[in-house]
């Protein structure tokens, strides 16, 4: 085989993967797949329901009279992690934190980008020690957002991805135990949240910054 | 139970768009991808306990061989690049060949001319390019070993460079007449 030959599998490759059609499936079929599967009972009891809310109630609560007390200084930002950390803690106490379970970012991201008005980056930092166990969609100020789930010991990171205009100023807080890392990058925002230590949380910021 | 059914759809749901991917390409067109779809997601759910490893390539092989079988019963001639004929076939101009100017080409293009290869080296290009799979998951899905996935892709991709070049004489000439 000549090293033509050899450029031109690798462009037609490359054309094929930029201009062929991918065909998502109809939200019909899904709809459809899901109602053909045999039926459960799929929600936990309710007793467990109504506790988890309460518990995340009691959450945002702690940490509305911590910000009035004027432990947290306020601004943006503080919202921002608040919102964070009582999703992310909502999302333990229900033990939804992954809606799609796979450490491969082509899986990870079409499944987000077909559920979104945006498509977020997905990176498979396992070489660095972050392994991507998945993802999950979140209702932030008041709009649908991409939770990408990293795990690194025993640990579990939220990292909230969403589209931003404007830039912000990164900043690392902690909350009721919780690190919280926010930065932008390209045209997202990003809002880490985790029991992790603050140092190598940021490690996970700045690779999510470089993309890679 | 409960939870076996959300263990099915946090793990192989999600590979639905894949699924359906494959199957639209392979049987090429809406309705009887649905179907096989559906089909192969049922047998999924019911072989499920069987699941070991990565649950993308396990479903995408119950999803090619249901489109084997739809191919089978529907369009056995799409068939014939499993034919030891086709599987040597070396495409004529290979030794001069004339560039092709891949900017040039549109989406309509390449769409038209993966649609017309036989199904067995469109299979290997959508599961490589744009499922992005490795040559061992593809010699798993396709039941073949990784050698002839390897040369499989070497030739589906001549193939195709034939069949684009063809389009885009056709399509340059019917410009100027």
């Amino acid at each position: 085989m000549t090293r033509d030959d050899d450029r031109q599998q690798d462009a037609l490759s490359a054309a094929i993967r930029e201009k062929a059609d991918y065909h998502s499936a109809p939200e019909s079929l899904l709809e459809a797949v899901r109602a053909s599967l045999p039926v459960s009972a799929e929600r936990p009891p309710r007793i467990r329901f109504w506790l988890a809310q309460a518990a995340a109630l009691a959450g945002v609560a702690v940490l509305t009279w911590a910000a009035t007390l004027g432990y947290l200084r306020p601004g943006s930002d503080e919202g921002l992690a608040m919102e964070l950390v009582a999703s992310h803690v909502r999302a333990t106490l229900d033990k939804r934190q992954i809606d799609v379970a796979s450490s491969d970012q082509h899986t990870v991201k079409p499944w987000l980008s077909a559920r979104l008005a945006y498509s977020p980056p997905v990176a498979d930092l396992s070489a660095h020690g972050f392994e991507l166990q998945g993802a999950r969609l979140e209702h932030v100020g008041g709009r649908p957002v991409a939770v990408l789930v990293y795990g690194r010991r025993k640990h579990v990171i939220d990292a909230y991805v969403w589209p931003a205009r404007t830039g912000a100023a990164a900043a690392t807080l902690t909350r009721d135990g919780f690190n919280v890392e926010s930065f932008a990058a390209g045209e997202m925002r990003f809002g880490l949240v985790s029991d992790l230590n603050r140092n190598e949380l940021r490690d996970l910021a700045r690779l999510l910054a470089l993309g890679q | 139970m409960a939870d076996r059914r959300l263990r099915f759809e946090q793990t192989v749901l999600p590979h639905i768009d894949a699924a359906y991917n494959l199957a639209r390409w392979l049987t090429r067109n809406d309705q009887d991808a649905r179907d096989v779809v559906q089909d192969s997601m049922l047998r999924a759910y019911r072989f499920f306990d069987g699941l070991r490893g990565e649950a993308r390539p396990w479903l995408l092989a119950l999803v090619r061989n249901a489109c084997m079988t739809w191919l089978k019963a529907n369009r056995p001639a799409e068939l014939a690049g499993a034919d030891p004929a086709w599987a040597e076939f070396e495409p004529a101009d290979e030794e001069t060949p004339e560039t092709l100017a891949l900017r040039a080409l549109d989406r309509r293009m390449i769409n038209e001319a993966l649609a017309a290869l036989p199904a067995h080296f469109r299979e290997a290009l959508i599961l490589r390019e744009l499922e992005d799979l490795s040559y061992k998951d593809i010699a798993r899905i396709t039941g073949a070993p990784v050698g002839t996935v390897m040369s499989r892709l070497s030739r589906a991709r001549r193939l195709l460079a034939d069949s684009l070049r063809a389009i885009a004489r056709a399509s340059s000439a019917g410009v100027s007449g």
